[in-house]
């Protein structure tokens, strides 16, 4: 080869390398150029863009307040057509942008790469050091990195088991589950408390107070949402239960001070198409008294909600049962038995196999039994009692008492025996189921039997007096009702026989409840008329809440817990 | 230009090709007084099912073709024009799916869930490149795969990582592969999908953390060839063992070696093998004891392995959107957050009680428990796999392309003297005639 051959090669691939390394630089400007472009496009957006938004946004408000505002109206049009255009053209620049890019990459990376391939340097090995040395000693390290990989993904679980994650509390895992029987009996778990009897175990509770003046009064505290539910108290806690047309809450007070322990939210779920929850203003979005079993906290509302909490207001369980087919909204309150929630959901015209008994497991809130009734629409809250021994669910709706076995749902016996739209709860006093038929009779059925009883255990019927809302009580000796008009009525427990009728002359709500020897009468007014126990009306002491009150009384070791309109009572001394 | 200046320029290239991402912003349709009726929202048509055979045809061609072109023809040049064909086939064309690392985990979702049937499509793609690689080596690898086509591609300035180093890196693979598996089968979630790195640069769009994340791996190999390949590709790990039984696979030369050593430099990807020396003296009896003692260790990181990954049954479990949205309204019927989410609203949408949820929840945590413990067993296994692995003497006698790391790109043909003389004598041939 001549040295001007050599030349010439030497020249051609110098001419080959500037070309291509000029080619590269022209695609790297072409790349930093649209970088730059899609940056400001970027940034463009970014910054202009909400700008504009915020802009718009404000001009909408404005409109708002300016409707006949034309002009203002035509300038939002425009400035809203703007923002889109703006949007649209951005997008496409950035796409277009985008493949430029790619190609100017393109370019700079082939064309770079021959470039740099043209002057590659030829492979020139050095000294080879000993293999068997090198290898082992290769291999010695590489271990270490093994260890050491093994190490980075150990601190890396260790980094994942940190982070945290939810225990969901188990009903299993939440304590014995339910109190005793002796237990129950010092609280007021549900209604009208242990039984639903209306009876206080604590004969020490004031006769003395007045809302107005503070006097005799321990605490006062709002409750967030209205509801005409009653108080219920375990211990140190009193609960109860709001409710408007889009929340249902319960509410953990603190027995002591009256401070809102907690907020408890039950969901619901959307009707179905067609319906709507119809209640009345009687008993509003919160009608239905919570129950406790001592360590968890039910409650139900109008729409079928179920909840169970714990007492730290951890909803444990939500459970619909169904919108209820119910002419004046459901109203029926809880009862317990052991671990069990017993829901009594009567609905239709009784016909239609609608109504049901449900009862739930505490702890989950699954159905551990059901039993189908034949009974309409009800407003009674069932009671747990204990009849010689054996415990008897006792459920009052038109026209049957039925008695359950409350452990499995079997039914023990009934008694055909009431009518119309019952809203009063039975009792069991002196061996006698107590149930009321509105406007018409109280009636008194042995619960001994079994099957089908009315031709052979009820017992008396006394037609003197028929309450349409508040529930009877009983020290075992006398019955009292108290009709919504104020009328009361004292009859025997033998036989029914009327000792004496009161005209309280007060619009009334609340069931009676018996304290000691003294009757407790709360008319609507929030007067408690506090009168002795016996064959004859003798008034002991009126006291003024000041609050209009619909709620029953709950009764702890002196004191007693009254829901008024708006406010939660502690009366007497705080605990 | 210098290379460095390429280098730089490049680096902002890449990092600014992601932003046309946040482009894709939403905003509300415009709001009309009256009298206009929004056009009916259309969806796209289904891709025609005969495209999936059509993919299927072409993964089987340019497989016969890369194993054509790298074990009979020998050409660099011809395997690169391959790769940047299956690139923008595989890649660009097809939005980089279906790809056979991600047919992991529907072959997973087939065999652990009898409501999945897996398409034939994914079925293929996962089986052909196996078969080949049991064959002829990682043919796949070097010209079809478009996850290693994309980082060949921007592979500018070769930096040899150690070997001992790569040792330890490649954990990551079989990690990556015990997990990928694990939440395919139990935890609802193609990991591997999810955060492909590359598939954002393929759709010219995608999640900002996921274009990070290929950015990096691109970045990263401008210097070090293939990073993901190498010690992140799950995939990669079922061809390694497959590529360590194939009959027939890439050779440096195409008779003898005459170990000149040219070759030494010549992989980026550090798969080329030197010839083996004799261990020092005394040497042997320390090996022997530590290979026993790995041998005992093995039970025992298996062991501990699985105990570990047991106790993080409910932190792995959280990868389950069921589990999440448990949490979730767990957190918020507790009144610990504030507030809702689109999980736990649409939850409550469906009318279930919480207390299904969280049983079902607390059940596929149950699930995690084992499949946790099968996750840590199955590292374990590989560390002790390992550590034995490199205890163990090698005999070589010649350079050699390494069975299981040899990706098939053909760049070490043209290093080696002899390859160059039967190409001058096969041109010599082509001339004669």
């Amino acid at each position: 080869m001549t040295q001007a051959t050599k030349q010439t090669r030497t020249h051609d691939s110098d001419v080959r390398y500037r070309t291509a390394r000029n080619t590269a630089a022209v695609g790297a400007v072409f790349a930093a150029v649209f970088t730059a472009l899609l940056t400001a496009n970027l940034i463009g957006s970014g910054v202009l863009g909400p700008w504009r938004e915020n802009r718009l946004a404000a001009m909408k408000l404005r409109v708002q307040k300016e409707p006949a505002n034309q002009e203002l109206v035509a300038q939002i049009r425009q400035l809203d057509l703007k923002i889109r255009r703006d949007r649209f053209w951005r997008l496409d620049f950035a796409r277009k942008a985008t493949f430029m890019l790619l190609g100017s990459v393109v370019v700079l990376l082939v064309v770079g790469g021959i470039a740099g391939k043209m002057r590659k340097a030829l492979p020139r090995p050095q000294h080879q050091p000993d293999m068997g040395q090198m290898q082992m000693e290769e291999a010695k390290r590489a271990r270490l990195a093994v260890a050491g990989a093994l190490a980075v993904l150990v601190i890396g679980g260790l980094l994942v088991a940190m982070s945290g994650w939810v225990r969901f509390i188990q009903a299993e895992d939440s304590g014995p589950a339910f109190a005793t029987v002796d237990e129950m009996r010092q609280q007021w778990p549900r209604f009208r408390g242990p039984g639903g009897a209306g009876i206080s175990a604590y004969a020490n509770i004031p006769t003395q107070w007045n809302g107005k003046t503070g006097e005799g009064i321990a605490w006062k505290s709002k409750t967030p949402l209205p509801g005409r539910n009653s108080p219920v108290v375990w211990k140190d806690r009193v609960f109860l239960s709001g409710a408007d047309p889009n929340h249902r809450q319960v509410y953990c007070f603190d027995a002591a001070t009256g401070q809102l322990l907690w907020t408890g939210d039950v969901p619901t779920v959307p009707l179905p198409k067609g319906t709507e929850l119809k209640v009345m203003e009687d008993t509003g979005y919160a009608p239905s008294t919570v129950a406790t079993d001592g360590r968890r906290l039910y409650a139900i509302f109008p729409a079928g909600d179920a909840a169970g909490f714990d007492f730290q207001g951890r909803r444990l369980w939500h459970r619909n049962l169904g919108l209820p087919d119910n002419s004046y909204g459901y109203a029926s309150s809880l009862e317990t038995y052991e671990k069990l929630v017993l829901i009594q959901y009567d609905q239709g015209d009784g016909k239609e196999g609608k109504s049901r008994f449900v009862a739930l497991d505490g702890r989950t809130g699954k159905i551990t039994w059901e039993a189908k009734r034949e009974t309409p629409n009800s407003w009674t809250t069932p009671i747990v009692v204990d009849v010689a021994g054996r415990p008897q669910l006792i459920t009052v709706a038109k026209p049957f008492i039925i008695s359950y076995n409350p452990a499995h749902g079997a039914e023990l016996w009934r008694a055909e025996c009431v009518g119309g739209d019952v809203a009063p709860s039975p009792i069991y006093a002196g061996g006698l189921v107590i149930a009321v038929e509105p406007y018409s009779q109280v009636v008194a059925v042995k619960p001994t039997g079994q099957g089908n009883v009315t031709k052979t255990h009820v017992a008396w019927r006394m037609e003197d007096s028929g309450p349409d809302i508040c529930s009877p009580v009983s020290d075992g000796k006398y019955v009292y009702t108290l009709e919504s008009g104020g009328l009361l009525l004292c009859c025997n427990v033998e036989d029914g026989k009327k000792l004496y009728e009161m005209d309280l002359k007060e619009e009334c709500r609340a069931s009676p409840s018996i304290v000691g020897d003294k009757l407790y009468l709360l008319d609507m007014k929030g007067i408690m008329h506090i009168a002795q126990v016996g064959p004859e009306y003798k008034e002991i002491a009126r006291c003024e809440l000041g609050e209009e009150c619909f709620a029953s009384p709950a009764f702890a070791d002196g004191r007693m817990y009254l829901r008024g309109a708006e406010n939660l009572y502690c009366i007497g001394k705080a605990p | 230009m210098t290379r460095w200046a390429r280098i730089t320029a490049f680096i902002i290239v890449l990092q600014t090709l992601s932003l046309d991402a946040l482009g894709e912003l939403r905003f509300p349709p415009p709001e009309f007084e009256s009298g206009y009726r929004f056009p009916q929202t259309t969806s796209p048509a289904a891709r025609s099912a005969v495209y999936e055979y059509v993919d299927a045809a072409v993964l089987l061609a340019t497989l016969l073709l890369a194993t054509y072109l790298i074990l009979k023809r020998r050409s660099r040049r011809a395997v690169y024009a391959l790769m940047i064909f299956a690139l923008l086939y595989f890649g660009f064309w097809r939005d980089g799916c279906i790809c056979p690392i991600g047919a992991i985990q529907n072959v997973t979702l087939t065999v652990f869930d009898s409501g999945y049937a897996i398409p034939i499509s994914a079925g293929i793609f996962f089986v052909l490149p196996l078969v080949f690689t049991l064959f002829v080596g990682r043919t796949f690898c070097g010209a079809v795969c478009p996850l290693g086509a994309i980082q060949d591609a921007v592979l500018l300035h070769p930096v040899a990582v150690p070997r001992w180093l790569e040792s330890g890196l490649r954990l990551g693979a079989y990690t990556y592969l015990g997990t990928a598996v694990l939440f395919a089968a139990i935890g609802n979630s193609f990991l591997i999908c999810r955060y492909d790195p590359f598939i954002g640069f393929f759709r010219l769009t995608g999640n900002w953390n996921v274009l990070i994340i290929g950015t990096a791996l691109l970045l990263i190999g401008l210097f070090i060839g293939r990073p993901y390949c190498r010690f992140l590709c799950p995939y990669g790990v079922l061809l390694r063992q497959m590529s360590r039984l194939s009959k027939w696979r890439v050779t440096i030369t195409p008779n003898e070696c005459i170990k000149c050593r040219l070759c030494e430099g010549a992989c980026p990807f550090g798969a080329i093998r030197e010839p083996t020396g004799d261990w020092p003296q005394g040497e042997y009896k320390i090996a022997k004891r530590r290979l026993a003692l790995f041998l005992l260790l093995l039970p025992i990181l298996v062991v501990s392995g699985g105990w570990g990954g047991y106790t993080l049954k409910e932190r792995l479990a959280r990868v389950h959107p069921k589990v999440r949205t448990a949490e979730r309204v767990y957190l918020e019927e507790t009144g610990k957050v504030e507030g809702t989410t689109n999980a736990s609203k649409a939850f409550r949408a469906t009318g279930r009680t919480s207390e299904e949820l969280y049983q079902e929840a607390t059940a596929i945590r149950g699930r995690f428990a084992l499949g946790g413990a099968l996750l840590g067993g199955f590292i374990g296994l590989v560390v002790a796999g390992k550590l034995v692995a490199l205890s163990v003497q090698r005999r070589r006698s010649d350079y050699e392309a390494d069975r299981a790391g040899c990706f098939a790109c053909g760049r070490c043909y043209q290093y080696c003297p002899k390859e160059r003389e039967r190409w001058n004598k096969s041109k010599e041939v082509v001339a004669g005639r």
